[in-house]
This record gives C-alpha cells, sequence and structure tokens, in this order.
C-alpha cells in the first residue's frame, strides 16, 4: 500500500508486535536461564568492577581510590609469580587432560565385555567430590607413610617429598586434577565418536586406509568442534585453579603452588584487601575472555563443522 | 562444573560485600538475622556459633536452659560448623545489613572486625557491672578481646600448647618421661632418641603448612628463648634476634636428622600420633578426646624452656552487633549468663574445652571435669603461662605469612635461620611501614 492521501493508520502498539512476533515465545524460554546468569553473574561482574576502585575491609565502610588496586597490582611480584604458576600449570593440564581423554575415549569406544564397567570407572572420578580427592591424593603422596612412596621403595627407586616439595607440587596437582577432569572430556570425546557416521569409515576402509589413516583424516577432523570445546572449558578451568590448591597444598609449599585465585582469596579473605582481592578477579576475567576470544577465532578457521 | 562454579561464587560475595545486598550465604542465616526482634518487653536475638558437632550439641542444651530460664529473651543459636567459615558469612551479613545479635569469632579477626561501626563497644557493660568480674577471665583473652582501649568481644573459647607424649615409646626408647622442668636440650634429646626412620617414627611433629598453625608454634619457642614479635611500638620487626634464630635453629636441627613429621596441614599427625609413630606433640585441648579414644598411653605436661616455660593460647570471641538497644541488652545479658563460672564449668564438662575464667577452678564440679578429660588439668594451668598475646593489628594475617614462609623454608630445609629470619623481617617492616 502507498500512502495516497488516505490516513496512515497508526503502528501497531509495541505490545501488539511484540505479540505477534517469534521472538517472544524464545526470549520466555530462554528468560529463567538470562535472569539466573544476569544475577549471579553480571551483576556481580559489574560489582565487582566497582569494588576493585575501592580500598576495602569489607568490614568498615569502603572509600573510592581510582586505579590504584591495578597499579599496586603491577608492581606486585607475588602476583606475578602467582600468574607463572598459573600458566605452568595450564599449559601442562590442558594438552595432557585433551590428549589423554582422546586416547581413553578411543579405547571405549568399541564392543568390549564390561565396557560399561569402564567407562563408569573412568567417570568416577569426576562426580567425587575435590575434598575426597585431595584428602586421597594426600595420603597417596604424604611422604612417609604413603603407598606411592612404598611402590617407590619397592622398585627401589628413591622416596619423593611429592606435595612437600616446592619443586614438585605444582606437577602433583597437575597429575591430580588431570585425573579428576579426565572423565568429563572422556564423555565428550565419546558422545563426539559415536556421532561419526559409520559410512564415511566404511568408505575409507574400502578405500584401503589404514587404521592409524583413517583416525588421523576421517575421526580426528570430525572430532574438532568437540575438541574445540576441550580445550577452551579446559583452560578456563585451569586459569581458575582453586578447590584442588585449597584442599591440598594451601598454595605451599614455600608459595609454589599459589595460583591467581588462591592468590585472590588470599588477599579478600585472609589479608582482608576486598578492593586488591575484586582487582585481581578483574585482570583474570579479562585474561580469560583474551584466552578464550583468541582460542575461538583460531577455533573457526581451523575446524571442521559437518553440516 | 565443580570448579567452575566457584570464581562467580568469589566475585559475587565480594560484589554483595561492596554493594550491601543480601546475604550470600543462604536463606537461613539472613532469616535468622532478620528474625530478631524486640515487642511487648519479650526480646528474641540471633546467635551464630561454630566449631565442632560436639560443642553444636552442648550449645544447643545451654540454650536452652537459658530460655527457660529468661521468659523475657529467646535465643536463637544458629550452628554455621567450621568457624573456619564464620568470616565469610559475617561479612555478608554486615554488607547486607543484617548482622546476628552475636557470632562467634577468631580472636585473630578481631582488629579488622573492630572496624566495623556495628560491632558493640562492651566497655560500657562491663564497667557499669562489677558482678562480671572481667578480671577473672585469663590475661591472653582480655588482651585478644581488647582492640586499642575497646572491648569489643566476650572470651568465648581457649586453648593453648602443652606437651602430649606417648608412654610407652619413652619407655621402649629407655629414656625417662617428660617434666614441668624439662628444657630445650632435654626436649631435643628425647626427640632425637625416640626417633628410628626404620620404624618410620618421629620424636615430635609439626604443622608445616606456613598457615597461623604454623607460625603460631614458633612464637611460642621465641617467647621462651626470651624474644618478641614485634618492637613495643609496634613498628619494627623484632623477631630477627639472637632469640628467634635460637627457636629457628631448634626447628633446622631436628628437622635435618628426620626427628619430626612434617605435617602438611591436614592434621594428619594425630592419627600419626594415635596409631605410636611420634613421641611428643605440642598441642591443645581440641586434640584430647581423639587421644583418649585411640588408647594410647599418653602424657601431658607444660612446654619445655629455654628461659622460660611460655605456651601460647589462641582465645576467641563473642562479638556483638548492634541491632538496636533493646537486642543490644538481651545479648549482653545472654553473654554474661553463658560466661558465669557455673554456666562455663557445664559447658567445659559437655565438651571438654578449657574453662575461660579463672574461678571456675574453685568450684565444686571442677574434679570431676579434669578426671573426665586425664590431662586437661595441665592445659588449664597452662593457661597461666600464656602471658604474650600475638599483635592486635590488622596487618597481622599477612605477618603471620611472612613468617609462615620462614618456618617452612627452615623446616624443608630451604633457608638457613639467620637468612629466613632477615628475610622475613624485611617483608613485615614493609607491611607495617604500608599506609593502612
Amino acid at each position: 500500500m502507498t500512502a495516497s492521501g488516505i490516513a496512515v493508520s497508526p503502528r501497531p502498539s509495541l505490545l501488539k508486535r511484540l505479540a505477534a512476533s517469534d521472538h517472544l515465545a524464545g526470549w520466555a524460554f530462554v528468560a529463567p536461564a538470562v535472569i539466573l546468569i544476569a544475577v549471579f553473574a553480571l551483576i556481580p561482574i559489574g560489582w565487582s568492577l566497582l569494588l576493585s576502585l575501592q580500598s576495602t575491609n569489607l568490614i568498615a565502610p569502603a572509600h573510592y581510590v581510582g586505579l590504584a588496586n591495578y597499579r599496586a597490582l603491577t608492581k606486585d611480584p607475588a602476583f606475578r609469580s602467582a600468574i607463572g604458576h598459573t600458566l605452568v600449570y595450564t599449559v601442562l593440564f590442558v594438552p595432557i587432560s585433551v590428549a589423554g581423554a582422546l586416547g581413553i575415549a578411543v579405547a571405549l569406544n568399541r564392543r568390549i565385555r564390561g565396557i560399561r564397567f569402564y567407562r563408569v570407572a573412568v567417570f568416577v572420578p569426576l562426580v567425587t567430590s575435590t575434598v575426597a580427592t585431595g584428602i586421597i591424593f594426600l595420603w597417596l603422596l604424604d611422604p612417609t607413610f604413603g603407598l606411592v612412596n612404598y611402590v617407590l621403595h619397592l622398585l627401589g627407586l628413591p622416596q619423593q617429598q611429592f606435595l612437600q616439595d616446592p619443586n614438585q607440587a605444582l606437577y602433583c596437582i597437575v597429575v591430580m586434577t588431570v585425573w579428576s577432569w579426565l572423565g568429563f572430556d572422556v564423555i565428550i570425546y565419546l558422545a563426539a565418536l559415536q556421532g561419526i557416521p559409520e559410512d564415511l569409515l566404511e568408505a575409507s576402509e574400502m578405500d584401503g586406509a589404514s587404521r592409524w589413516a583413517t583416525f588421523r583424516s576421517i575421526v580426528l577432523p570430525l572430532l574438532g568442534p568437540a575438541t574445540l570445546f576441550i580445550v577452551v572449558w579446559s583452560t578456563i578451568n585451569a586459569l581458575q585453579l582453586f578447590d584442588e590448591i585449597y584442599v591440598t597444598t594451601r598454595g605451599g609449599p614455600l608459595g609454589s603452588t599459589t595460583v591467581i585465585v588462591y592468590y585472590l582469596y588470599q588477599q579478600a579473605f585472609q589479608f582482608f584487601n576486598g578492593g586488591y582481592g575484586a582487582a585481581i578477579a578483574y585482570v583474570l576475567f579479562l585474561g580469560i575472555l583474551i584466552v578464550t576470544l583468541l582460542q575461538l577465532w583460531i577455533g573457526r578457521r581451523r575446524v571442521y563443522y559437518s553440516s | 562444573m565443580k570448579r567452575l562454579a566457584l570464581l562467580p561464587l568469589i566475585v559475587g560475595t565480594l560484589a554483595l560485600a561492596a554493594c550491601g545486598g543480601t546475604s550470600s550465604s543462604g536463606g537461613s542465616a539472613s532469616k535468622a538475622a532478620s528474625g530478631g526482634s524486640s515487642s511487648g518487653g519479650h526480646t528474641t536475638i540471633t546467635v551464630w556459633q561454630g566449631d565442632t558437632e560436639t560443642e553444636a550439641a552442648a550449645f544447643k542444651t545451654l540454650v536452652a536452659e537459658f530460655n527457660r530460664t529468661h521468659p523475657t529473651i529467646t535465643v536463637n543459636s544458629q550452628f554455621y560448623g567450621n568457624s573456619d567459615y564464620a568470616l565469610q558469612k559475617v561479612l555478608a551479613a554486615i554488607a547486607g545489613g543484617k548482622p546476628p545479635d552475636i557470632s562467634y569469632l577468631y580472636g585473630s579477626w578481631a582488629p579488622n572486625i573492630a572496624t566495623n561501626p556495628q560491632v558493640v563497644k562492651l566497655n560500657k557493660f562491663i564497667n557499669a557491672d562489677p558482678s562480671f568480674n572481667w578480671n577473672d577471665f585469663f590475661p591472653a583473652e582480655r588482651k585478644v578481646a581488647t582492640v586499642g582501649n575497646n572491648i569489643i568481644g566476650v572470651p568465648a573459647l581457649v586453648d593453648n600448647l602443652a606437651l602430649v607424649y606417648n608412654k610407652t615409646l619413652f619407655q621402649q626408647a629407655g629414656i625417662p618421661t617428660p617434666t614441668p622442668q624439662w628444657t630445650w636440650s632435654d626436649f631435643e634429646n628425647a626427640a632425637l632418641k625416640l626417633t628410628d626412620p626404620a620404624k618410620k617414627q618421629f620424636g615430635w611433629a609439626y604443622v608445616n603448612d606456613a598457615s597461623e598453625d604454623t607460625v603460631w608454634r614458633y612464637w611460642a619457642m621465641l617467647w621462651q628463648a626470651g624474644g618478641s614479635i614485634l618492637s613495643p611500638d609496634a613498628k619494627q620487626a623484632a623477631f630477627n634476634s639472637a632469640a628467634g634464630v635460637k627457636a629457628m635453629t631448634l626447628l633446622q636441627q631436628l628437622s635435618a636428622k628426620h626427628a619430626i613429621y612434617l605435617d602438611d596441614g591436614s592434621d594428619n599427625y594425630l592419627s600419626v600420633f594415635n596409631n605410636g609413630h611420634i613421641g611428643m606433640l605440642w598441642t591443645g585441648p581440641w586434640d584430647l578426646a581423639q587421644i583418649i579414644q585411640s588408647k594410647v598411653k599418653y602424657g601431658v605436661t607444660i612446654l619445655p624452656a629455654d628461659q622460660n616455660h611460655q605456651t601460647i593460647s589462641g582465645p576467641d570471641n563473642w562479638v556483638m552487633f548492634n541491632n538496636g538497644s533493646a537486642r543490644e541488652q538481651a545479648a549482653w545479658t545472654f553473654l554474661k549468663w553463658l560466661t558465669s563460672p557455673a554456666i562455663d564449668l557445664q559447658w567445659v564438662t559437655l565438651t571438654g574445652d578449657l574453662p575461660v575464667r579463672a574461678s571456675v577452678a574453685k568450684l565444686a564440679g571442677y574434679t570431676k571435669f579434669t578426671q573426665r578429660y586425664p590431662g586437661i588439668g595441665v592445659w588449664a594451668a597452662n593457661l597461666n603461662n600464656a602471658t604474650q598475646a600475638r599483635p592486635q593489628i590488622t596487618t597481622y594475617p599477612k605477618i603471620s605469612t611472612a613468617i609462615g614462609q620462614a618456618v617452612q623454608g627452615v623446616l624443608l630445609g630451604k633457608a638457613q635461620p639467620q637468612q629466613a629470619l632477615s628475610q622475613a623481617a624485611q617483608q613485615v617492616n614493609g607491611i607495617l611501614a604500608a599506609p593502612g
């Protein structure tokens, strides 16, 4: 219709347009999640930005200090070494758990007797509480009474201090967390492996491809989206490592396992530096955001998505 | 998901504390805190209390008795489990403007807690009421409850370190058991003789997680050697002294000879002791119930002396928050009743804790208490050896961390006593010089 002298009828009201649109149903469906995320994630993220600009012990009234907390962070050697420990941990944890999970998933993706048992066995550590895992490893790795040192003794190998040695503790944490988190990655990979169409595998077999060639050229590329997801997820988890440290080494010995979030906890809840703790949280948040975007950007170029 | 959930939680807690939103610690806490009321001459107050299940049950019993005998006041008690968690909950409640009327809080938090305007300064109550008899509380308790000139808490729990030993291991090693006259060299010799790596047997145990648990044991040794933590004006580190080095050297020598079971902070030392692998512990009454259960033949005596037999005490406080004068008055009535000698004796008989008042030892039922927990009398009397307190300053937690690292370095053989102390002193002086 054209505007030809006839009075233009008023546009339908916003409410009516909304009610008629397909978007409304969609928004209604996601509303509970959006509200929860807003209340428990977005609003605290905003408030913690405010908090990071304050000097506060969280008890007495706070006062505004501008960027002083951030400036102090740049000169804090303890924060720098916490970043170092976190990076070392992440660089070890992510590849080991991704490669380990892939190997186990491939091994479990077969029809053999008792396969359900093996799958459950791999998954159990994930649902074991972190506190229990921590206590188990503390006892296993106890220098005097631990099982691991006992086995080393039987094999005639030298006794180790493990979590009580500043040069070994972080690596013990890597082993412990890989063990307890592997189950999650394995489940994702198993699901992805079972989503690979049989006909593709049959076709490559008919073409005479070896099992290794099939794995490399067919299976691995098709697992790309799953791998990207696991890498991003594991990296975020690794950069936020806290629970396992809290229940085992408490950042020690000699600060060798003080990672960023543990340092944040120390500052905010042991030293009463609430604003400083919030600034650390914010720097970590931005760091994780950048790393994740980078991973997704690389992923978009390298990962093959089947239609 | 367990780990991923944590960062928003921490960020959230910080944010809530900043914005003055509602309590993040769950419905029950905030409901309880706001549940206090005062109308028609009847007042309801809320008390937050933590520690072990034993304490929780005993506290319930006493609160019921108070409510029965005080018809105009109703006390609502909320148990929050391990006292370590109290701080986060109270921080959130303060931020939400709804703190409980009374909360159990660690003594080491007192200087920071005192900065909150809602914390009730108790001097007015104590000065107006001679029958409360403030001086009946042990000196170490009174020091920890006092920040500057303000009394901000009533002593809630007190403990101290004494020497607990395994009589069987002493017999096997063919050495006489510890006496109250023991010196450091008696202690050192015994620790070495009790050590046998082949049997996985240690002379002593030390909590070596660099936490306050590591640090306070070192303070006791420092005081025994005649040293002090800070200069009298609290502006300089003073532990970097001959006494400090002497205490560190004792740790170094025993550790180098594998005479110390180094506990990683999970408190395994207790089960190792109870299984007969450790000769001596420096520990408090909190371990006594389990030691009695383990059937180890044990004895208790005071700590060995270098210059003196000082010990260290870690008192905790009942802190009151102002929610209006009627509730404040009711809270004071409850605390006065709870810490009165007769009720305190009831409390310690139920829990095996130490009395918070000196006069409890003069009550008729006291011997029944000491017979029920053999050895407890030594800790009770040992409170008189707790003559010094840790510095009551807001930066103490940071100072503690610096010392914790020094002690841990020496125990692990990664640092020399003098070097570790000099480095810690430099850090502490930096902390003390920093503004705010």
